[in-house]
């Protein structure tokens, strides 16, 4: 035995001994729990701890048996999930219980062995208590358990929204599909596709609820989709694993024969999903997606017989084989941004930002991911290279109209998000020209007034002028920085043009020293990184917010650093 | 250099003056006492002499916002009812000034606004006419009390009903008040400057009880924080009223909800903290008119020297 065969044996023995004694407070520690009517087994396997266990407490009217596994990572989590397992097949049918009779449990974090296994063992009694013995359901929906899977080396996903129109028992039709990426899902290669509409006859559309943007892409592929009023789920919980087991009515199976007969030279081997809905509620639906591959689908011709005697004639029946479920997911508006956006008389407004530059280049993403639907820009610009290190710009999209890269960049982030450019001359020379004109300032202000909010970033004074000398009923929100991004100055329409001079000329230190000159440009601009500039936009707009949901007076305000701490002082 | 806040102060009252606008006040005057000779003339022993009302009857006038208020006390037994002498008046305007194309005459809250069509200068004038009827048979000139109508909801009114006033014991609050009245003009100047809607009449009524409620004393920056103070202090108080002269059980506290109430506390607030952290902040809330100033700008940034970038450059 050499000196590394001898170590190795040295570590393999230290190591048992741990186990041993992992193992010995982990069976000591069981014993004690007083529900643990009986310890039929604990054994240190060569990765797991295994065992079983009787669980009895007077509110259970029979005991109850469970086996368990505890990985090594125990007591910590891995991947999020407990390391130690509880399983009963016989209570699928339960609540909180996965296909393979795992009770579904998540617990307090502790670093202590003793203490971490009486935290899930009352976890799992709480469990029997509530979903067993009271049999209590959950009134949140919770998805089908689907086992998805990949067919020849791919997945794929299925984007919908809601449509807002009802679907019946039974309807049948055809899913219209764009392709999103391919990427990647963990490791397997995968498509991803949004619906377009569902088609039901005669040619009546159910379009999803995207922006003109996603739902003028061609469509790459159709589908196939079935609506029922139940799940394709044993329990209404384990999506069905097998094709019979989905019971389709003979309607389909012929509208599934008759689409692969109709593609299957051109299309062989390609995957064709089958979308089945059901409802979730009195409300909402929820699309779950089996894939089929042209040539393979899950049907065969089964000879018709009467008492028992060949008629001659063949009809299209089942062929029992495992469904491969593909990936779906509802990103309605509301789940899209169920995590935190904007309050709704922000996300509702029509808004138009002026001038994206920095500030509002920030604006626009940041109001696009708190759920705005409707953002029209103004700019004149073209974005440099110098511009993506401090704006929302990128590298990638080269030298290029600063409006024209934004929207894309806004419809890549949101799929409800609408944009439109506004002729530059607009401002620069129809506005500024004409705004004494009585009648003209009519038609500009009517103009203006189409938008609920205006966000005013340009930094143009003479624009700043004009614009406080309409009479708007638009919320017009004048915001701009000093140099370094040291404050930030917010003021709301009409008290925007005297208290923005004042504090620019007055009030504020606006150090103009120390600027930033491009090697070839004979315009300076302020110096400030992008953290810089994006964490008093992100302050102002959350004061903004605050504003709009009605918690605070529409009051001017700078923001500004004092003592490493940013302050919001109101006017 | 930290601005002076009791100068500021004084160049905006300065500045915000009526004679600067001679001209056009007289234009007012005299459309103002043409209405009141064709009233007089129409209206002969059911009306008693028109008074001017308003702030220019009470001497807070500020000239970038004004109006000409004309007060019309009818007898008793002049209309049955409040409305009807209302609708009357109103007919009779509107017969006399805008049937015959010299101005635009409309129903407002509880008055009638006659708008003369602009003169060659571009002028405006608009004059509010408000009639009243004396409480009980010759009344009047004993009490000056008279009932108003309102024909829109307002105030905590609602339409087609009316209201006991007395302008002449809200001129009385206020004369002879002149430090009162600067700080009534300065609020009138910051309202009107930073386009708040919070009635200049609720302003006026703060100021001259906060004079007869604490000690406001010291140069006009100090008599004006006191007054700020004192709003900021009061006016989330639930007991806290404020009584129209003209008729004490008009509370207007009552028509301020509960966040306007602290809406305006918070806006007492910041302007004291504001202009007390950086005295240049006072030309946010108070700025001078600057067609009638003639005093060295406030070594205003970037004005005087040529750079670039200027020193008030925004960036964005």
């Amino acid at each position: 035995m050499d000196k590394k065969d001898l170590q190795y044996c040295q570590y393999q023995k230290m190591i048992s001994v741990l186990d041993k004694l992992r193992l010995e407070k982990i069976k000591s520690t069981i014993s004690e729990i007083p529900f643990v009517s009986k310890i039929n087994r604990i054994e240190q396997g060569e990765l797991f701890v295994s065992g079983n266990i009787e669980i009895a407490f007077e509110e259970l009217e029979n005991p109850l048996f469970f086996d368990f596994l505890i990985t090594q990572e125990y007591p910590l989590k891995t991947y999020s999930s407990e390391s130690i397992t509880f399983f009963n097949a016989d209570l699928i049918q339960y609540n909180h219980v996965m296909a393979n009779g795992n009770i579904c449990i998540h617990t307090a974090h502790s670093e202590d062995l003793e203490n971490k296994i009486w935290i899930d063992f009352n976890a799992l009694k709480a469990w029997i208590i509530k979903y067993y013995i009271n049999k209590e359901k959950d009134q949140k929906y919770e998805h089908l358990v689907v086992q998805d899977s990949a067919v020849n080396g791919d997945k794929y996903s299925f984007t919908f929204t809601s449509t807002g129109k009802v679907f019946q028992e039974g309807e049948i039709g055809i899913v219209k599909l764009s392709l999103l990426h391919d990427g990647y899902h963990k490791k397997d290669h995968i498509y991803n596709f949004y619906v377009q509409y569902f088609e039901t006859f005669p040619d009546l559309k159910k379009n999803c609820f995207w922006n003109d943007f996603y739902f003028k892409q061609p469509t790459d592929r159709e589908g196939i989709y079935l609506f029922r009023e139940n799940p394709p789920a044993k329990y209404n919980r384990f999506a069905h694993s097998t094709w019979a087991e989905l019971d389709l009515p003979q309607d389909i199976l012929t509208m599934l024969r008759e689409f692969q007969d109709k593609c299957v030279k051109e299309d062989y081997g390609k995957i064709i999903p089958f979308f089945l809905g059901y409802k979730i509620n009195s409300t909402e639906i929820h699309w779950q997606v089996a894939l089929m591959e042209v040539g393979k689908f899950p049907i065969k011709g089964i000879p018709e017989r009467n008492e028992g005697k060949k008629t001659g004639r063949w009809y299209t029946g089942i062929d029992d084989t495992p469904i491969h479920w593909g990936i779906s997911r509802n990103a309605s508006y509301e789940y899209f941004f169920g995590r935190g956006k904007f309050c709704d008389a922000i996300t509702e407004a029509k808004i138009l930002i002026i001038g994206v530059g920095a500030v509002g280049s920030m604006i626009a993403t940041t109001l696009t991911r708190s759920g705005c639907r409707f953002i029209d820009f103004i700019d004149h610009d073209v974005k440099e290279p110098e511009n993506v290190c401090r704006s929302e710009y990128r590298f990638s999209k080269g030298i290029n109209n600063k409006i024209l890269e934004l929207v894309g960049s806004l419809y890549e982030i949101s799929p409800f998000v609408t944009s439109h450019q506004i002729n530059n001359d607009y401002f620069e020379k129809y506005i500024k020209s004409f705004y004494t004109d009585e009648n003209i300032r009519a038609y500009i202000t009517a103009d203006l007034d189409k938008y609920d909010i205006i966000f005013d970033c340009s930094t143009d004074n003479d624009l700043m002028y004009v614009l406080n000398k309409l009479t708007l009923h638009s919320k017009l929100i004048n915001i701009s920085l000093t140099n370094h991004a040291n404050e930030l100055v917010c003021a709301f329409y009409p008290n925007i043009y005297n208290f923005v001079n004042n504090q620019f000329s007055n009030v504020l230190e606006n150090d103009v020293s120390d600027m930033y000159e491009p090697t070839g440009c004979w315009s300076p601009t302020f110096k400030a990184s992008y953290n810089d500039i994006a964490l008093l936009v992100q302050m102002a707009l959350k004061q903004i917010n605050r504003i709009f949901s009605g918690e605070k007076a529409f009051n001017n305000f700078v923001i500004q650093e004092n003592n490493s701490s940013f302050k919001i002082i109101e006017y | 250099m930290a601005v002076n806040r009791s100068e500021h102060l004084a160049n905006v009252l300065e500045t915000h003056r009526m004679n600067h606008i001679d001209n056009l006040v007289q234009k007012f005057r005299d459309k103002r006492d043409d209405i009141k000779e064709a009233l007089e003339e129409h209206y002969t022993s059911n009306i008693y002499s028109p008074l001017n009302s308003g702030s220019f009857g009470k001497h807070t006038a500020i000239n970038i916002k004004f109006d000409l208020d004309v007060v019309v006390p009818f007898k008793r037994n002049s209309f049955a009812t409040i409305e009807e002498m209302y609708n009357a008046v109103y007919d009779f305007l509107y017969e006399k000034y805008a049937d015959t194309g010299l101005a635009q005459v409309r129903k407002q809250k509880v008055s009638i606004g006659v708008i003369f069509k602009a003169d060659k200068d571009g002028d405006q004038i608009s004059i509010d006419v408000v009639p009243g009827r004396e409480i009980s048979v010759d009344s009047y000139l004993d009490v000056r009390d008279l009932n108003i109508y309102f024909n829109e909801d307002t105030w905590g009114f609602s339409k087609g009903t009316y209201m006991k006033t007395n302008i002449q014991s809200q001129i009385d609050a206020i004369k002879s008040r002149d430090d009162e009245r600067k700080i009534i003009r300065l609020l009138k100047i910051w309202k009107h400057s930073n386009t708040e809607s919070y009635k200049s009449f609720l302003m006026e009524l703060f100021t001259l009880k906060a004079f007869d409620k604490s000690t406001i004393t010291g140069n006009l920056w100090d008599k004006t924080e006191g007054v700020l103070r004192y709003i900021k202090d009061n006016v989330t108080r639930e007991d806290f009223t404020l009584k129209d002269p003209g008729n004490p059980s008009n509370d207007l506290m009552k028509n301020l909800t509960w966040f306007d109430r602290q809406n305006l506390s918070n806006k007492m607030k910041n302007i004291i903290d504001r202009i007390t952290e950086n005295s240049e902040n006072i030309k946010t809330y108070f700025p001078v008119n600057k067609d009638f100033d003639t005093t060295e700008s406030y070594g205003q940034k970037g004005s005087s020297v040529l750079s670039i970038p200027k020193d008030d450059q925004r960036f964005g």
